[in-house]
């Protein structure tokens, strides 16, 4: 895996074939043990990801076979939700993601408090930021089960235009 | 971060708030601005090296045939002719110096040592077909001085000591280098240190103030971004140079890309390899601009000083600035840099502390 001349035309994304070269290069530049798929030391060898405080999560996100790295497909698709060309409800879809960590598709309290304190690092106590997270779920928890649901996190985040701030080019 | 969290300060988290982390993390997953710098600048258009062809396609016979042409015009002509030179060249210089060093210390001496390190730095430029544009050569360093400018390449070296002589700092190293650099300091003094040496700063720092307290002594060249960039940005300058006093001197260096890719990746290609490539690109042209000379302010210290040097040469050479160390070619980043991020954002939340 990681051979330019073989990625697979299969993996479907939002991405021209030039833009595909691109990434495939960019995988391989990272890929520094080539081994095929990257880790978060991988990751977090560039510096600006290593300033990142979400890093861990955007790579989780990525993730979706959960084996702890990042192989070639998971990157396509992974980066393919901020091309230009993506639509609104898969950029909504991985914004919750970032949030939900267990990904059972609800954002609880302690996963909110979780990423909140990734954030944020040392920098507040814990029951500022408890304080912050019970707020949050309390205005936006709609049918009251004590955690937001993609429909309600949808409802919110929606008209912020996300779809605007959640691109990057390739 | 302030406009891309699109807030006031003091007001509440809000979800939306991890997007701009988010879309912060894919950007540099997808080109950052660290890492490109230690490779070599892509071109807008193919300049007919193979090196440079970075997404290879068959366009026409036409254009492969004129690339043949200028291969063999490369490696068959310009080659052997340049290595010839740069044999010349060399052997001049270690020739030449050592024979002046035999004199006594005189300013006859002063006098033959500039001449024969002029002669001989223009023999080896032209063995790379060098076309340098020097610009402001009223602000020339002067004796005593410290002359500061960005790093691409050993070739820098060479590109100044073309237009003025100074006084060298660096390891000394063994081969070649080291002969030529044995042969240097019997002429002329330069400051050349042992490797052991050059963990110790403040040796360093003491050897080169009293090189510059004599105002007879030639002006020191330093790089201080350390290591190579490939000439598209200037990234962080250490901060050792600027605490040992003196006049700045600082000189901005500017390579066309068009004609050859001068700078040296060292991972990728040692100094032979890297000489080699030199002398099959079309030629080296670059431009040297000498600026004002600067010194530090009042209450100014060095890291700020070496920040507002570091400016006046990106402007002046149109090149990008960045705050990045040169070193993270090879060290990894600290984690400094990950809570001074989570610090803003806190802030941000705290505003004037009543949360």
């Amino acid at each position: 895996m990681g051979n330019e001349a073989s990625y697979p035309e299969e993996i479907c994304s939002h991405f021209s074939s030039d833009e595909i070269k691109r990434l495939s290069k960019r995988f391989k530049k990272l890929d520094l043990d080539r081994s095929g798929s990257l880790s978060v030391e991988e990751f977090v060898s560039l510096p600006e990801l290593h300033q990142n405080p979400l890093v861990q999560r955007v790579v989780d996100v990525f993730d979706t076979d959960g084996n702890g790295e990042v192989n070639f497909k998971e990157f396509i698709l992974g980066t393919s939700q901020f091309s230009v060309r993506g639509d609104e409800e898969e950029k909504l879809r991985f914004a919750f993601s970032i949030y939900d960590i267990d990904k059972d598709g609800y954002i609880s309290n302690g996963e909110l408090f979780q990423v909140l304190k990734l954030m944020v690092g040392d920098n507040l106590e814990d029951w500022q930021l408890q304080q912050l997270v019970d707020k949050t779920i309390i205005v936006l928890d709609r049918d009251g089960d004590g955690k937001i649901s993609f429909e309600e996190f949808s409802a919110v985040v929606r008209g912020l235009d996300v779809h605007k701030k959640l691109v990057v080019i390739v | 971060m302030e406009k891309g969290l699109s807030g006031l300060r003091g007001r509440d988290f809000e979800l939306s708030d991890a997007f701009y982390f988010s879309k912060k993390g894919l950007e540099a997953i997808v080109e950052d601005e660290v890492t490109q710098r230690f490779s070599s600048e892509e071109l807008v258009s193919w300049n007919l090296l193979t090196r440079t062809n970075m997404n290879f396609q068959y366009i026409s016979l036409r254009l492969t045939a004129v690339w043949v042409l200028g291969v063999l015009v490369r490696y068959c002509v310009l080659l052997p002719l340049r290595v010839t030179l740069a044999f010349i060249g060399i052997s001049l210089l270690v020739i030449g110096t050592t024979l002046v060093g035999q004199l006594p210390d005189s300013s006859l001496k002063n006098w033959l040592s500039e001449l024969v390190h002029l002669t001989c730095c223009r023999i080896c430029v032209r063995a790379l077909s060098g076309t340098i544009h020097y610009h402001n050569k009223q602000y020339r360093p002067q004796k005593g001085g410290i002359c500061v400018a960005n790093h691409t390449s050993p070739i820098d070296v060479l590109i100044l000591t073309t237009d003025g002589c100074y006084a060298m700092v660096g390891q000394v190293h063994g081969g070649l280098m080291g002969i030529i650099q044995r042969a240097m300091v019997k002429a002329c003094p330069h400051v050349w240190f042992e490797r052991s040496e050059m963990k110790d700063r403040h040796l360093v720092t003491k050897r080169l103030k009293e090189h510059i307290a004599d105002k007879k002594k030639l002006p020191i060249l330093i790089f201080p971004e350390g290591t190579c960039i490939n000439n598209t940005s200037v990234m962080m300058f250490k901060k050792g140079s600027f605490e040992i006093g003196g006049t700045i001197h600082p000189v901005a260096i500017k390579y066309n890309p068009q004609f050859g890719d001068a700078f040296w990746n060292s991972s990728k290609y040692n100094m032979v390899s890297y000489l080699l490539r030199m002398m099959t690109s079309w030629a080296i042209v670059c431009d040297v601009w000498y600026m004002p000379p600067m010194t530090r302010e009042e209450g100014e210290d060095a890291v700020r000083f070496a920040n507002r040097v570091k400016s006046a040469i990106a402007v002046q050479g149109g090149l990008t600035e960045l705050p990045w160390d040169g070193g993270l070619k090879r060290a990894k980043v600290k984690d400094t840099f990950k809570e001074e991020q989570q610090k803003n954002y806190s802030k941000m939340l705290v505003g004037n502390g009543s949360l």
